[in-house]
């Protein structure tokens, strides 16, 4: 016995096997921009996010290394002028921050959109 | 690092301050040191600051006082000429001590700078947090 409502459906032939969505690789994202007309949204022309913070943390590294140095040279003496470590001290602690701060600013984004109802 | 251009330029200031305050210790130093008639007196340093391109200050250069010095009537010290003269320098312990002040009190305002400059970081970090 066969159950016509459901072998029936015109133009369609049944059920048809569910298609995940395909998500394109990262290299290839702007497949989302290549489509600004959908909401006015592009993708900006820039370096994305890892780059950015990966960028960060090479200049946070730079900027720690001259921290450092001074200070070994403050300890044998061979420092010139106090506020030279002071000062790169300073850069290091503000320029810490800062990648700190975009780290806290990206896990909270990632968060939010994990704490989103689907 | 552009970001961090006030923290440069008030660091420039500091750089400035001090070597003015390292050749006024060395004219405080020397305010009593006695040369002979025959070579120069001694020299006071004095710091020529100049304003940078990109902002900030530097030292130009550090000129020296007159050579001629003082001449000074002291017959009996040991290096007198015929005469009795021997040569001081041509600085003034007040002028010196003036400037002391001055060195100091602008170094001060530079750190003072730094802080606020920091201040001003701590801001831009802090925006958007909760």
């Amino acid at each position: 016995m066969s159950i016509g409502g459901i072998e029936g459906i015109p133009g369609v032939g049944g059920f048809t096997p569910f298609a995940p969505p395909t998500v394109p690789a990262t290299p290839s994202a702007p497949a989302v921009g290549d489509a600004p007309s959908v909401g006015g949204v592009g993708r900006a022309g820039g370096p994305d996010f890892g780059e950015l913070v990966l960028d960060g943390l090479d200049r946070l590294d730079g900027v720690q290394r001259t921290a450092d140095q001074l200070s070994v040279q403050a300890a044998t003496g061979e420092l010139q002028n106090i506020h030279d470590y002071t000062i790169a001290a300073t850069q290091a602690a503000v320029t810490t921050q800062v990648t700190v701060a975009v780290r806290n600013k990206a896990v909270e984004a990632f968060t939010e959109i994990m704490r989103m109802q689907v | 690092m552009s970001a961090f251009e006030s923290l440069r330029i008030a660091g420039s200031g500091l750089g400035m301050h001090q070597t003015w305050l390292d050749a006024l210790s060395h004219n405080i130093a020397n305010i009593g040191t006695v040369r002979s008639t025959a070579e120069d007196a001694f020299q006071a340093q004095l710091v020529v600051a100049e304003s940078r391109e990109d902002g900030g200050v530097r030292v130009r250069e550090i000129a020296l006082s007159s050579a001629e010095g003082r001449m000074t009537y002291q017959p009996d010290h040991p290096l007198a000429d015929e005469a009795g003269y021997v040569r001081l320098p041509d600085t003034e312990m007040s002028d010196q001590m003036a400037e002391l002040i001055m060195a100091q009190r602008g170094f001060q305002a530079s750190a003072q700078v730094t802080k606020f400059a920091q201040d001003t970081y701590q801001t831009a970090i802090g925006i958007g947090q909760r």
